[in-house]
């Protein structure tokens, strides 16, 4: 009886020492809100912060509005200050899970289901993630859609027609192990 | 010279065209602030800079920082000082020469405390001489 419960002791025990997390700071997020024939509207983050939970698939997900880098500085500027009031709401958050997530797949598509939280307003992301699993890394690359009007983001009448409708976000996080 | 008064005028709204559309193209892409062009908000060790982040780590946000210290760790991209203290080098930073344990003075911005890790994040950050 002690021998099974201390097995069992055993298999717990190296359970939570195997629910590990993979993170990075230095995550590529992406958005396009360009128009065809206008000059395009894209900016890079290259410094979001990412952290999976192997043992359940759990995602959050943070980064700083005012690392977004456009090509245009005036653009960016405009992006701070009259669009996403980087100084008021300087961050964007997600907290979310990869359905069904196994590190056992080399590479495979997952549900990938949470809260974006952007100038203070939450809304609901659906989406489909792909995963690829290396040797001590887990890359993630995923894409949606987001409104401008739905994160109360107030564009122009004078520049609306230069500002897509719906706002492309693309992702690519490789993940390393945390010691 | 020999110019109508006609000609004249078109003349002088052309220039004038051409003057405030250089401006305009001025303004609206004039080139990024560089780190090195900007001037720093705070000059200091990074064990004194934490204490100023404890304090209130909002107030830094976008703040341009130069910063002395020890580093306590490598990662990919970045370095860290006062292991709370990731400082994310510009792209065109060498690197490879840093080690951990090493002096190091930079000059970065600050992003902001990111909650998640509990650290302070820099980027843009260039190494000082």
């Amino acid at each position: 009886m002690i021998k099974k419960i201390a097995i069992l002791a055993f298999f717990i025990l190296t359970q939570i020492t195997f629910a590990q997390k993979y993170i990075t700071r230095t995550g590529t997020t992406n958005f396009k809100a360009s128009v065809a024939t206008f000059e395009a509207i894209e900016a890079t983050n290259k410094s979001t912060t990412v952290i999976l939970k192997t043992d359940t698939g759990d995602i959050a997900a943070q980064l700083f509005i005012a690392a977004f880098t456009f090509k245009v500085a005036l653009m960016q500027e405009h992006f701070n200050e009259n669009y996403m009031d980087s100084d008021k709401f300087p961050k964007a958050t997600f907290r979310g899970a990869l359905k069904g997530f196994t590190i056992d797949t080399l590479k495979k598509e997952y549900p990938l289901l949470g809260t974006l939280t952007l100038r203070g307003i939450k809304k609901e992301i659906e989406t489909t993630a792909t995963v690829m699993i290396t040797e001590g890394t887990i890359g993630i690359t995923s894409n949606f859609t987001i409104k401008p009007q739905d994160f109360n983001i107030k564009i122009p009448k004078i520049v609306r027609k230069k500002i897509a409708k719906s706002i492309n976000i693309n992702l690519n996080y490789e993940l390393v192990e945390k010691k | 010279m020999n110019l109508s008064k006609k000609s004249k005028w078109i003349l002088s709204i052309l220039v004038l065209g051409c003057i405030s559309f250089y401006a305009v193209y001025r303004y609206a892409y004039k080139p990024h602030i560089t780190i090195e062009n900007s001037q720093t908000e705070y000059l200091g060790t990074s064990n004194n800079f934490i204490e100023k982040i404890k304090e209130d780590a909002s107030v830094w946000n976008n703040k341009i920082v130069q910063l002395r210290g020890v580093i306590s760790s490598k990662e990919n991209r970045g370095i860290f000082l006062s292991n709370s203290i990731y400082c994310q080098f510009r792209e065109d930073v060498n690197t490879s020469k840093l080690k951990k344990g090493q002096n190091i003075s930079l000059k970065g911005r600050v992003i902001g405390y990111d909650d998640l890790l509990e650290e302070l994040k820099l980027d843009q950050c260039i190494i000082q001489e």
